[in-house]
């Protein structure tokens, strides 16, 4: 799988509304578990495996984007949870200005090749300064669908 | 005497069902055409680092995904031997680090390999080519006939009792 065979157009969300780092893993955390109809206890689950994994170093990169990601248990294939927030949000340490372009990554535990492929290809593209820019100002999930496909 | 079409054949295993596919046509062609039967798994390190320096592993994670990729390569490379086995064709393996396009290109012009088979590639859904794939590259960068296999489940059948 690569990562545009991942990206789906309702696991897109724009805008975020969270604030805080934790708010908005669990927005997007949320937009995944409606889609694939898991339980409370997993979605709180995922969460913690998310921050737990953000507690060993922000994955804020340059830009204003961060991917946070994680290997969880039960999930069968690699989603990728995109949100875009109008407002930057303190995502980990100070060095970096916020962040406002996010790619949840949860990926199943056998399968390193594919998460490591697909983690690999959203930080190429967001090394785009243009690809960005158009990011930045995507006014709806269909606007970032189409980024991709273009 | 006439010569066959390919003497050297080399499957690349990427960890994905449609790259086992892949080894199971080349083991069934290797056997019927009497080529040398060649297998490769790269381990992306380039990808690896690449994570490291972008902040999105860090040092810790990486050297844990680089055990898993290292425990896939031998599963996957444990398998092939298996599969090839079960059809009385010899394989040389090799698990290589590496970026996985430049090592199999590399692998094929040290080994004088005269065809790569490979699973199916991505169909060309975006003109970007940060989005290109590492099959999507050694398709383009092969100096020799590729042969891309798309995913088929009856092959599948006539090495059922080693899956």
């Amino acid at each position: 799988m690569t990562l545009l065979e991942a990206i789906d157009k309702n696991l897109i969300k724009v805008p975020l509304t969270s604030s805080s780092p934790k708010d908005v893993i669990e927005e997007l955390v949320s937009l995944y578990a409606d889609k694939a109809g898991l339980l409370a206890g997993k979605k709180d689950e995922i969460v913690s495996r998310v921050m737990a994994r953000e507690s060993l170093g922000s994955t804020a990169m340059e830009k204003g984007i961060a991917i946070p990601h994680a290997k969880i248990d039960g999930v069968s294939k690699t989603a990728v949870i995109i949100g875009i927030s109008r407002l930057p949000v303190q995502f980990g340490d100070s060095e970096h200005k916020g962040s406002r372009i996010f790619f949840l990554v949860l990926a199943p535990e056998d399968n390193p090749s594919e998460h490591i492929q697909i983690l690999a290809s959203i930080a190429k593209i967001c090394s785009s300064d243009l690809f960005v820019r158009m990011l930045e100002s995507a006014k709806t999930a269909d606007d970032v669908y189409q980024l991709f496909f273009d | 005497m006439k010569k066959t079409p390919f003497s050297k054949i080399l499957v690349y295993l990427d960890g994905s069902e449609g790259s086992m596919t892949a080894l199971m046509y080349a083991i069934l062609l290797a056997s019927s055409v009497k080529a040398e039967l060649h297998a490769s798994y790269v381990v992306n390190t380039k990808a690896l680092s690449e994570l490291v320096k972008a902040r999105v592993f860090v040092n810790q994670e990486k050297l844990e995904y680089m055990e898993d990729l290292k425990k896939d390569a031998k599963r996957h490379i444990r398998h092939s031997e298996r599969l090839a086995a079960s059809k009385n064709v010899d394989i040389h393996t090799s698990i290589m680090e590496g970026s996985p396009h430049k090592e199999i290109l590399s692998y094929m012009k040290q080994h004088g390999i005269d065809l790569l088979v490979m699973g199916s590639v991505n169909a060309i859904r975006s003109r970007r080519e940060e989005l290109a794939s590492e099959t999507d590259r050694m398709l383009r960068t092969a100096p020799c006939p590729v042969m891309v296999i798309r995913d088929d489940y009856d092959i599948w059948a006539e090495f059922e009792e080693e899956i």
